[in-house]
């Protein structure tokens, strides 16, 4: 404490002995060296062979980098890991470089040393990547690539049409482009982890009696130990839980089946093609599994339809206490996946019949998990026409 | 030890301090709390993009 006292003493006082021409020389002096030194240390940590010196970014991205146009190609040029992962905006670089410090922390904790560990986390930093591309409304490739520079005629004709729409709104490129310089994480089977996220894993204890819904599309059990599946329960599907047991839950569903067939998918309502369950054969048929009540006949298709209540087990988990999450997530994904390409319609702008046939036709041309793909079916279904009043 | 020899001792320690100070300052000093600012800003811009509007994905 002393030190800082005499120092503190030393600098309240007009220096004495030394002339204000070599104090102001080297503080002039020092500030060259030293903004000199934090560029080029800024600089160092801003070059692919800073990023590849370690070993799992050297092993993963860099190889699949290699196999890709922005590795090598007939104009000779070359995309660098910081031409596309680093702003280059100062500001936005700063904060990249401070984001970075969580990088540094999976480094020492070894996050993705491995192959496997490196895959199993892929889509979630893919996800991160994607968003800040989409934040940044990909100036990263922009520096670039620039609209204004493209020879349409030199595209196909479907490559113009929507390129010129992107164009036109200064789209951000990996809404369409995405993959094309590393490897895609797998969407098709991975369980929405980003869907998780928002929502949550739900409870770990349950009230007997109270109504639950499913945050995952999730497998039926026959019994509370037993491997045996009975079906699956689709996402954001209210069900009632009856009983709890070690990892596993008893639930009651209840919806409607058209008598045809085992009659083993179960719908949300009577003459709704919602799913809410659909079971095995062997669970159709075994006793007790489905109960049966009053039949109705849908006079559009002539088919006659049943109330059932279904009562099976699945795993405690995944069960969420309020069904608003799923949707405020299921809006959000409509609304951006499907505005990249076109006005998305209104949710009420068709039937409940109806949305299934439109979005299946559409979704080949997003990258959309299973779950989320079912979820957001269901939640356009659920606030189609056939449930929400149009104000005309 | 005459008045003026104490006078020189204390004139070579007062200048010795105040070189000190500036090493310190300049070496030290100033040099942290430029890291510390410049950090602190990204670390601000970066806290904004969290909490402000940006959409995941």
């Amino acid at each position: 404490m002393k030190w800082l006292m005499n120092l503190w003493q030393t600098l309240n006082k007009p220096a004495k002995y030394l002339t204000l021409g070599s104090i102001s020389l080297t503080a002039f002096v020092m500030g060259i060296i030293f903004w000199g030194g934090f560029n080029t240390a800024l600089e160092a940590t801003n070059t692919e062979e800073f990023c590849i010196s370690c070993h799992s970014m050297e092993s993963k991205p860099y190889q699949e980098l290699q196999q890709t146009v922005h590795w090598s190609n007939h104009s000779g040029v070359r995309a660098t890991c910081p031409d596309c992962h680093v702003p280059h905006n100062w500001g936005r670089k700063i904060a990249r470089k401070m984001e970075a410090s969580s990088d540094v922390w999976g480094w020492v904790f070894n996050t993705v040393n491995t192959s496997e560990k490196f895959e199993d986390k892929r889509l979630e930093m893919a996800s991160r990547e994607w968003a800040r591309f989409e934040r940044d409304d990909s100036l990263a490739c922009k520096n670039c690539h620039n609209y204004d520079s493209m020879k349409w005629e030199s595209m196909s004709k479907l490559a113009q049409k929507q390129m010129k729409r992107a164009a036109e709104k200064d789209q951000s490129c990996v809404d369409c482009h995405k993959g094309i310089a590393h490897t895609l994480p797998d969407m098709g089977t991975a369980r929405a982890p980003q869907l998780i996220a928002e929502v949550g894993t739900g409870p770990s204890k349950f009230t007997n009696e109270q109504y639950y819904f499913s945050a995952l599309t999730k497998p039926l059990f026959f019994s509370a130990k037993g491997d045996v599946e009975a079906g699956t329960l689709n996402v954001a599907t209210k069900v009632k839980i009856l009983e709890s047991k070690e990892n596993r839950v008893k639930v009651s569903i209840s919806g409607w089946r058209k008598q045809i067939g085992a009659g083993r998918v179960i719908y949300f309502d009577f003459g709704i093609n919602m799913l809410t369950a659909q079971l095995s054969k062997e669970a159709a048929k075994t006793e007790g599994v489905i109960n049966g009540f009053e039949e109705k006949e849908d006079e559009m298709t002539g088919l006659k339809w049943q109330r059932v209540e279904t009562t099976l087990w699945t795993d405690a988990e995944y069960l969420i206490t309020e069904q608003q999450p799923l949707w405020d997530y299921a809006r959000t994904t409509f609304r951006s996946s499907c505005s990249v390409c076109h006005t998305q319609p209104d949710e009420a702008h068709f039937d409940a019949n109806t949305w299934p046939g439109m979005f299946q036709g559409m979704i080949a041309f997003v990258n959309m998990d299973q779950d989320t793909q079912a979820l957001v079916q269901k939640y356009l279904q659920q606030h189609s026409s056939t449930f929400v009043k149009k104000e005309h | 030890m005459t008045t003026k020899q104490i006078d020189q001792e204390e004139s070579k320690k007062r200048k010795r301090k105040e070189l000190k100070a500036l090493g310190f300052i300049i070496v030290v000093l100033f040099p942290m709390l430029s890291v510390f600012a410049v950090g602190g800003y990204g670390l601000i811009i970066w806290l904004m993009q969290i909490f402000g509007g940006v959409t995941p994905h």
